[in-house]
């Protein structure tokens, strides 16, 4: 099937805000919706002639189980407007970006809003399965002696809760937690505690330099928080100017508390935030005259043993350059999440080396993704991972540092929790 | 016999009665035809044996029945013709009280007056769940006591405390509400109200729980009822001053009634509803009634009808006014967008409008949920990205007129052609700014009173080349955003700030002749003013009012010459309550904490004992004389316009009916004498009454007659 060319008009994203500071009551739509209506009003595109809205996110949080739809409509989009999530971890950004390119490709649709939204400072604490069995027991039973028979069931015990987030984090294949296959990647890459620090440091340096130049002002819409809804964040929360290497050394391990490397510092902090990509068809393009900054080439996912989740780059970058045809030495930017330092690391020393590159089952080194092209305002170690939104947020960092710096293709790629990468190319139109 | 106003079925012997029955208004009325109509149909219903129940029902979507038709109370000319009018209504309800079969009125649409006093006759009422549904006794708005039996019946139904509460605030109550307060005993989705009818004929016997009856044993006996009226009367002149009489009379009808028996009681009420509905307050009200009425049609230049549709809007310039704008663009479904230069100045929008939000959701008129939606409506920024999607601009920037006409030459170029654009300006030229335009015609003044939410009054100011298609759509839109907009033509300080600064400047020249501060206020307060003139000043800004002022009087000459009181604060930066000084002291949140002792020391050591209502007229026979040349320069049309501008702009005494009707009701020749008496006592300049006020003496008319 003959593919149509896809258009990215617009992207943009919220301010990231460490998760317990100040985006912590904005509900997970309201970091979506309001990218959406701007990006709609700075188009003549009717309220009505979106095809499709769809947001990934992973929290799903109870009020919302269908995020999509409400930022679909608190964006002011016409009711009629269809809209649904999607689920693809650490990357249902990416996913959702990814639908939105075949839809248009296919010729199925002509203009959809893609992204992510995540409010992990709002992630629940369940009640665990003998709390929530008694609360069944209390509704089934009829009489008041059934009732209070049902009650006198619980045990202190039940109250300890379980922490979503935490859950969430863990793979519930081989059971380790993301952090704990960091950890892995630093033992069989030989990833010193250093070399890790060194990286995250410089992470940090990288966002707060791109944040003081003004680098993000075009993509970051500022946004409404504070209870009173009367305080403007424009800036994100996380990267931190005075971060040494000395002090980031000081940190306590977290996932191996003995012998381990990789601690808070040297890995990405869960974050609040939202990002959203417009797309539009070549007849879209024309008909309400609109001005793209960007073509989507191309993505790929792929999986692999999810103790190793970290290399999921590797492998869809790999994938992504053999459906397109192009390779690391075409690409001007490449903008790869840092879950962990630990594990970026990894990924670009496998991507040069063919011995390593075979073991994950490639047939040849990707090549050499150089310093300065990689990462070059910061990633996610500084600007946080919300990570609902991170896949769609790195193409929107990404095609802004294209057009800044009149490049051609870029690749965002990231690993997913439960052992799977996801890369995604785009091409600068903005000469 | 015939249905002409109130349709009649009869259904297993139940008795349907449809009001607004071959009724082409959307309000259905209460008129004389009508209540005819209802008595003669109800005497037939009593003789009935077959009989099982009544249903009374409207045919209007959203009117069940809006109250008395005010036309028939208004050509009310003496206390007897009210009191009987009253009677005749009383006497029908009775005739469905005292039927022996269940009765039900089942409420959709607006209850009101009247409408509420026929259905509490019935054994119960049941309304629909539509949020066009409200239910209420709003006579005491229009100086009135519900004359047909509302007064009687509703303590009946709901207790004494909250019928009074009802009663004296004249409130609208939603079905929600008037369910929790017993009045409504069902409330259901509007297309099932007539059959869920049937399910209350036996009575609404259900009487609530412990915290009900507790309730009523506390507040049903003599002396607990004693304390309730004497609490509501000290409540009543603390809210009203004391100026309103309806109030007081209603409190009097239903406090001497607490003893009587139906008759008796009836009588008293429509005694008192005699009196008031012929006293000059009542007719003041009524007026203002009308006048609202008149004002809810477009009444300006003829247009071709093809309006631009506003939908989307943006403020230019957040602060207090922007933001306050914003609110209202956010409020009325627009998704504003507010720009300014800076975010701390768009922050200060924001809060603004959050506090204007706030402000609903504490009064539980609007949830937090709707809160977050329409504030994050609001899309704050400081560029011109969307503009192109705008289809109303209003711009709050600073009062200078070049930077005001850069900005809105920079304006076209981001606009569509067919967007509105118009400026918050209380004082600038409109007609000068209109020539920054190269499309003029889309162009005019929108001018706000501060604060946006509590002010009613929107001043549309036109100028050489606006097109009636632009006055048109925005005077539409001031209505749809529950404005009252009044059409006036450019001129310094439009229709209300040049009547107001008399007001102003009068009270800076009483001071420099020794009256205290205090006098002067307290005389306007008891005249009615919702505040004195020094503390307005304060509340406008000091400094603002002096360039006011001082515009005002670069325009219309040595008439409205400023007292130079005002310069000498500003010098000292006292500029008023936002900085917390000016003739009052003010703490952090703005309350009063008493007068400024340094401007105090400025002041004469000599005080002056100044008669009241010479203060009285020293402050408004300018005003007056102020607004005849309004009315002879052609800024508006009629007196109703000016009387409209300064009630719902500067909160003049309602119950005075404006000031052009104070006036009249004076007698202009006598307030004339007076203003020559000044005219050589006091100011040549400031009080020679003008050539309008002498034709008007001269021609032996009044303002009203014109």
């Amino acid at each position: 099937m003959a593919m149509k060319p896809v258009y990215i008009i617009d992207g943009k994203r919220s301010p990231h805000a460490k998760a317990g500071t100040d985006l912590k009551d904005v509900d997970a739509p309201f970091l979506g919706a309001y990218l959406v209506r701007h990006m709609m009003d700075n188009t003549s595109i009717p309220y009505n002639e979106v095809d499709e809205v769809i947001f990934g996110n992973t929290g799903t949080p109870a009020k919302y189980p269908n995020i999509s739809r409400v930022i679909a409509l608190e964006a002011g989009l016409d009711k009629k407007t269809s809209a649904y999530s999607v689920h693809r971890n650490c990357a249902s950004g990416m996913e959702a970006v990814s639908q939105a390119f075949m839809k248009i490709a296919s010729g199925r649709c002509d203009v959809i809003i893609a992204g992510g939204v995540e409010s992990m400072s709002q992630m629940p604490l369940i009640y665990n399965k003998e709390m929530t069995e008694l609360f069944v027991n209390v509704m089934k039973s009829r009489t008041v002696s059934d009732k209070l028979k049902a009650v006198s069931s619980f045990r202190p015990p039940f109250l300890s809760p379980i922490i979503a987030i935490e859950q969430g984090l863990t793979d519930p294949f081989c059971g380790l937690n993301m952090g704990q296959t960091a950890e892995v990647l630093a033992r069989e890459f030989g990833l010193t505690r250093e070399q890790q620090d060194e990286y995250a440091n410089k992470s940090h340096h990288k966002a707060i330099a791109a944040t003081e130049a003004g680098k993000f002002d075009d993509e970051i819409l500022p946004l409404l928080y504070g209870e009173k809804l009367s305080k403007i964040l424009s800036k994100d929360v996380g990267p931190r100017g005075n971060s040494t290497v000395e002090g980031l050394g000081k940190m306590k391990p977290y996932f191996e508390k003995r012998s381990g490397t990789v601690t808070v510092g040297n890995s990405c902090p869960i974050t609040d935030g939202g990002s959203a990509l417009m797309f539009a068809s070549e007849e879209a393009v024309e008909k309400y005259n609109l001005k793209p900054i960007a073509k989507m080439i191309d993505f790929h996912f792929h999986g692999l043993e999810p103790e190793r989740m970290g290399m999921g780059p590797l492998l869809a970058m790999d994938g992504v350059f053999k459906r397109t045809g192009l390779g690391v030495n075409d690409m001007d930017l490449f903008e790869i999440n840092e879950a962990f330092a630990a594990q970026l690391m990894a990924v670009t020393e496998a991507s040069n080396d063919a011995e390593i590159a075979k073991r994950f089952g490639l047939e040849s080194a990707l090549g050499e993704i150089s310093e300065e092209k990689l990462n070059v305002n910061g990633g996610a170690i500084a600007l946080g991972h919300p990570v609902g939104s991170t896949g769609s947020r790195l193409i929107v960092t990404l095609m802004h540092e294209l057009k800044r710096r009149k490049a051609k293709y870029g690749v965002a790629s990231l690993c997913i929790g439960g052992g799977q990468g996801g890369a995604c190319i785009i091409e600068n139109l903005i000469k | 016999m015939e249905s002409k106003k109130i349709s009649f079925e009869i259904e297993e012997n139940i008795a349907y009665l449809g009001f607004g029955y071959n009724c082409d208004k959307s309000m259905t009325t209460l008129d004389e035809e009508t209540l005819q109509e209802l008595s003669d149909r109800l005497d037939e219903l009593h003789k009935d044996k077959s009989l099982k129940g009544v249903i009374f029902w409207s045919h209007k979507d959203r009117c069940f029945l809006a109250g008395a038709d005010i036309n028939l109370i208004s050509s009310m000319k003496t206390e007897s013709d009210g009191a009987h009018g009253a009677e005749a209504g009383q006497t029908i309800f009775n005739k469905i009280e005292d039927l022996k079969v269940p009765t039900v009125a089942a409420v959709h649409g607006v209850c009101l007056g009247g409408g509420l006093e026929l259905s509490l006759a019935c054994k119960a009422i049941v309304a629909s769940d539509d949020k066009g549904t409200m239910l209420g006794l709003p006579e005491v708005k229009l100086g009135l006591i519900p004359g047909f039996g509302g007064t009687y019946r509703l303590p009946r139904k709901i207790g004494l405390p909250k019928s009074l509460d009802v009663i004296l605030t004249g409130k609208m109550l939603k079905p929600k509400k008037a369910k929790r307060l017993g009045l409504v005993a069902g409330v259901y989705p509007k297309e099932r109200i007539k059959k869920m009818a049937i399910f209350h004929f036996s009575g609404d016997e259900k009487k609530g729980g412990i915290k009900e009856s507790l309730e009523s044993m506390a507040s049903d006996n003599f002396f607990a009822k004693k304390i309730i009226f004497q609490k509501a009367r000290e409540s009543v002149l603390k809210k009203t001053k004391g100026f309103y009489q309806a109030p007081l009379k209603i409190l009097d009808v239903m406090e001497a009634g607490i003893m009587k028996g139906r008759s008796s009681y009836l009588s008293a009420e429509s005694q008192a509803f005699g009196e008031l509905c012929v006293s000059e307050q009542s007719k003041n009200l009524q007026h203002i009634f009308f006048m609202t009425e008149t004002a809810k049609k477009y009444n300006g230049p003829e247009s071709s009808g093809n309006l631009p549709k506003l939908k989307k809007g943006a403020a230019l310039g957040a602060g207090t006014m922007g933001g306050g704008i914003a609110w209202l663009m956010a409020s009325n479904n627009m998704s504003p967008i507010m720009k300014d230069l800076s975010t701390e100045a768009l922050e200060l929008g924001f809060k603004q409008s959050s506090s204007n939000f706030m402000g609903a959701v504490k009064r539980k008129r609007m949830t937090r949920d709707e809160f977050e939606r329409k504030q994050r409506s609001i899309q704050g920024q400081l560029g011109y990205e969307g503009f192109k999607r705008v289809d109303l601009v209003i711009e709050a920037i600073v009062e200078n007129m070049n930077i005001k006409k850069s900005v809105f030459t920079e304006l076209e170029g981001e606009v569509r052609d067919d967007c509105l654009i118009t400026s918050n300006t209380s004082s600038l030229s409109v007609q000068e700014m209109s020539t920054a335009l190269t499309k003029p015609e889309r162009f005019a003044g929108l001018h706000f009173f501060n604060p946006v939410h509590m002010m009613p009054l929107v001043e549309i100011i036109t100028h050489d080349k606006v097109a009636p298609e632009t006055l048109e759509a925005l005077y539409n839109w001031c209505m749809k955003a529950k404005k009252t907009p009044v059409i006036v033509k450019d001129g310094p300080g439009f229709l209300v700030n040049r009547i107001l600064m008399p007001f102003m400047n009068e009270a800076g020249f009483l001071l420099e002749e020794g009256v205290p501060m205090k006098d002067i206020d307290d005389a306007c307060l008891n005249f009615g003013m919702p505040m004195g003139p020094c503390r307005l000043l304060d509340e406008v800004g000091i400094d603002v009012g002096e360039k006011v002022a001082k515009i005002i009087h670069d325009g219309l000459g040595d008439r409205v010459k400023g007292s130079p009181f005002s310069s000498k604060l500003v010098e000292k930066n006292f500029l008023g309550k936002k900085n917390g000084k000016g003739f009052y002291v003010y703490d952090k949140r703005g309350k009063v904490e008493g007068p400024n002792e340094e401007v105090q020391a400025m002041l004469p050591k000599d005080k002056k004992k100044m008669d009241e209502t010479e203060i009285q007229m020293r402050v408004f026979l300018p005003m007056i004389n102020e607004a005849a040349t309004v009315l002879a320069d052609g800024i508006v049309n009629s007196a109703a316009e000016v009387d409209l501008g300064l009630i719902f702009g500067i909160g003049f005494p309602p119950f005075r009916g404006g000031l052009l009707r104070y006036a009249d009701s004076e007698g202009l020749d006598r307030l004339v004498k007076a203003m020559e008496d000044r005219a050589t006592s006091v100011d040549k300049d400031r009080y020679t009454p003008c050539e309008y006020l002498m034709n008007l003496v001269a021609d032996k008319k009044k303002f009203y007659d014109v």
